[in-house]
C-alpha cells in the first residue's frame, strides 16, 4: 500500500493519475455518448421509451426512414455545397492574405492579428451581424452592390431559395478565413528564405517560385488546414439559427442543423441520432487526414 | 531608390484589407447608435445622423441582459475550471513521453476534438434525461461544453509543455524533488503563460456557447446570453438597432480582452495548432 502511494507521488502513478482524470471525464462525456448515439440509431426512440436504456431494436429502419425523407437529397446536396464552397472561400482568400502578410512592411504582424477577432466572437453574434448586413430590403450589402452597379434590384439573400444557403456560406467564409490565414502564415514562415534567393538567382519568376517552392513545401500544412477546415465547417451550427433557420423550405438546411431539428424541434431522437451517425463517417475521414498530417513533430 | 515606397504602399493596402474585413464589426456598432427610423434609410447612412446611445440601457433592462450575462459567465467559468483542472495534467503527461500509449491517447483526443457539438447533443440530452441531470441544466451544459473544449485545450497546452526543456525537470529530480514537487515548482511555473492564454481562449469560446444551452436549458432565468439573443433574432427580425446593441454589449468585453492579449493569443495558437 505504501509503495502504491509512493508511486502516486513519485513515479509513473503520478502520470497515470493526471491522465486518468481527463481520460475518464472525456470517456464519460464524449466516448460513451458517441457509442450511445450509434446504439440509438438502431433503436425505436419516442416519448415513451425516452427514459429507458434498452428500447426495441429496429435494425436499419431508422436509416431507411432518414433516406426516404423527402428533404434527404436536398440536405445532402446543401451539405456538400456548404462544405465545399466554405472551404474553398476560406482557403483561397486565407492563402492570398497569408502570402500578402508574409511580405515585409511595418505593422504586418499587428494588422494580421486584427483579422483574428472574428475567431473569438460568439457564432450567434456573427450570425446576427451578417443577418443584418444581408437583409434583403435595408441590408448594407445590397446597397453597396447597387451603388457599384453590380446588381439592379436588391437580392433577398435570406428568403430567396436560390441564395439562402449562400448567405450562410458568405458569413462562414468571413468567420473561418482568419484561422486559415493564421495557420497558413505559420507554414509560410517555416520555409527557408535561402530557397527563394537561390531560385531568384536562377531566374525563376514569382509565379514559378510559388509553384515550385511554396506549394511543395507547404504540403503538410495545406493538408492540416484543409482537414481542419472540413472539420470546422461540419461543426458550424450557430450561423444557421441566426441567419436563415434552415429556410425557406429547407433550402439552407445542412446535415448538422437537420439532425438538431429532428431531435429538438420534432422530438424524433432516433432520426436525429441516425443523421449524426451518418455525419460522423465524414468527420472520421477528415480527422484521419488531420492526424496523419500532424505526425511530423519534434520535441522543441 | 523607389523600392523604399513599396513597404508603405503595402501598409496602406493592408489597412484597406483590414478595414474591409472589420466592416461587419463597425456596422454592428454604427447600427446600434442609429434611431429606429434611420436604420431603414435608403441608401443606408454610413455614419449615424444623430448618434444616440439610448438603446443600450433600454435593451439592457428590457432583455434582462444582467441575468443572461451572469449565466454566460457562470457557464464559461465552470467550463474553464474543469478544462484547466483536468486538461493541464493530461497535456503534461502527453508531452512528457513518446510511446505507443501516448500516441493512442493523442489519437483519441484528436478524434474527440473533431466531433461536432450538433452530433453530440442528441445522445447527451437523452443520457442526461435518464440520469436526471436535466434538473440541473447549467451543470449539464458545463459538463457537455467542457468535454467539447478540453481536447483543443490539451492539444494547445501540450505544445506549451513541449517547449519546457526536459533537462530542467530532470535537474529538479536529481536535486531530490519528487515528481509532484518538480511538476508544481518547475514545470507548471514555466508553462504558466501558455496555460493562461489557453484558459482565456477556452473561457471566451464557452462565453459564446450556444447549441448545448439552447437544447438543454429551458428556463429563461438560467439561459446564457447567446440563447437570449436567439430569442429575438430570426429571418424576419426588424428591430436591428436593438439586436446590434445587444450584440455589442455581449461581444465588447471579449473584443477588449482579445485586443489586449492579441500578441499572446496569436503566438499561443500558432505554436500549438500546427506544430
Amino acid at each position: 500500500m505504501r509503495r502504491f502511494f509512493a508511486g502516486l507521488r513519485d513515479g509513473v502513478g503520478f502520470d497515470i493519475l493526471l491522465v486518468g482524470f481527463a481520460m475518464l471525464f472525456l470517456l464519460a462525456m464524449a466516448g460513451l455518448p458517441l457509442i450511445y448515439n450509434v446504439l440509438m440509431s438502431f433503436q425505436q426512440v419516442d416519448m415513451f421509451t425516452l427514459g429507458v436504456l434498452l428500447r426495441p431494436l429496429v435494425g436499419f429502419q431508422n436509416y431507411v426512414d432518414v433516406v426516404r425523407q423527402p428533404e434527404f437529397w436536398l440536405v445532402t446536396r446543401n451539405t456538400v455545397v456548404f462544405v465545399f464552397f466554405s472551404m474553398a472561400g476560406q482557403f483561397t482568400i486565407g492563402f492570398a492574405l497569408a502570402l500578402f502578410f508574409a511580405q515585409k512592411f511595418p505593422g504586418a504582424a499587428t494588422i494580421r492579428g486584427l483579422f483574428l477577432v472574428s475567431w473569438v466572437m460568439p457564432g450567434l453574434v456573427v450570425g446576427a451581424i451578417w443577418s443584418w448586413i444581408l437583409a434583403g430590403d435595408f441590408g448594407v450589402l445590397n446597397a453597396i452592390l447597387k451603388s457599384l452597379g453590380i446588381i439592379n434590384s436588391g437580392i433577398f439573400w435570406k428568403s430567396d431559395p436560390a441564395f439562402s444557403l449562400w448567405a450562410v456560406i458568405i458569413a462562414n467564409i468571413w468567420l473561418g478565413l482568419a484561422f486559415n490565414m493564421l495557420l497558413l502564415s505559420v507554414g509560410l514562415a517555416g520555409i527557408s528564405r535561402d530557397l527563394y534567393e537561390a531560385a531568384e538567382l536562377d531566374g525563376a519568376n514569382a509565379f514559378q517560385r510559388f509553384w515550385t517552392i511554396t506549394l511543395p513545401m507547404m504540403r503538410s500544412t495545406i493538408g492540416a488546414v484543409l482537414s481542419l477546415g472540413l472539420i470546422g465547417t461540419l461543426q458550424q451550427f450557430d450561423l444557421f439559427p441566426a441567419i436563415t433557420e434552415g429556410g425557406p423550405a429547407n433550402t439552407s438546411t445542412v446535415a448538422q442543423y437537420w439532425s438538431w431539428q429532428m431531435s429538438f424541434q420534432l422530438y424524433d431522437f432516433a432520426k436525429g441520432a441516425t443523421i449524426s451517425v451518418m455525419m460522423l463517417v465524414l468527420v472520421l475521414i477528415a480527422s484521419i487526414i488531420y492526424v496523419r498530417s500532424t505526425r511530423h513533430e519534434v520535441r522543441g | 531608390m523607389n523600392r523604399s515606397f513599396v513597404p508603405w504602399l503595402l501598409l496602406v493596402l493592408a489597412l484597406a484589407l483590414a478595414a474591409v474585413y472589420l466592416f461587419p464589426l463597425y456596422w454592428m456598432y454604427v447600427t446600434s447608435l442609429k434611431s429606429g427610423s434611420e436604420i431603414f434609410a435608403n441608401p443606408p447612412t454610413f455614419w449615424p445622423r444623430e448618434p444616440a446611445t439610448g438603446i443600450y440601457p433600454e435593451v439592457w433592462t428590457r432583455r434582462t441582459m444582467p441575468v443572461y450575462l451572469w449565466n454566460s459567465t457562470v457557464i464559461a467559468a465552470g467550463v474553464t475550471a474543469i478544462t484547466v483542472l483536468f486538461g493541464t495534467g493530461c497535456a503534461y503527461v502527453l508531452a512528457r513521453y513518446r510511446n505507443a500509449w501516448v500516441d493512442i491517447g493523442l489519437f483519441a483526443i484528436l478524434m474527440l476534438q473533431v466531433l461536432p457539438a450538433s452530433v453530440m447533443v442528441t445522445p447527451l440530452f437523452v443520457a442526461f434525461n435518464q440520469f436526471g441531470l436535466l434538473n440541473y441544466p447549467r451543470t449539464a451544459v458545463v459538463l457537455a461544453a467542457a468535454a467539447k473544449a478540453m481536447p483543443f485545450f490539451v492539444v494547445l497546452v501540450r505544445a506549451t509543455f513541449m517547449t519546457v526543456p526536459r533537462e530542467l525537470e530532470e535537474a529538479a529530480l536529481v536535486d531530490g524533488n519528487s515528481r509532484v514537487g518538480a511538476f508544481f515548482s518547475i514545470v507548471l511555473p514555466l508553462a504558466r503563460n501558455g496555460i493562461l492564454v489557453c484558459a482565456i481562449l477556452t473561457f471566451m469560446s464557452a462565453f459564446g456557447e450556444y447549441i448545448y444551452s439552447k437544447s438543454i436549458i429551458t428556463s429563461p432565468s438560467l439561459q446564457p446570453a447567446s440563447v437570449g439573443l436567439s430569442g429575438f433574432l430570426g429571418p424576419n427580425s426588424t428591430d436591428w438597432n436593438a439586436i446590434m446593441a445587444y450584440s455589442a454589449i455581449y461581444v465588447t468585453p471579449i473584443l477588449a480582452v482579445f485586443v489586449l492579449l492579441q500578441r499572446r493569443i496569436v503566438s499561443g495558437l500558432t505554436s500549438g495548432a500546427l506544430k
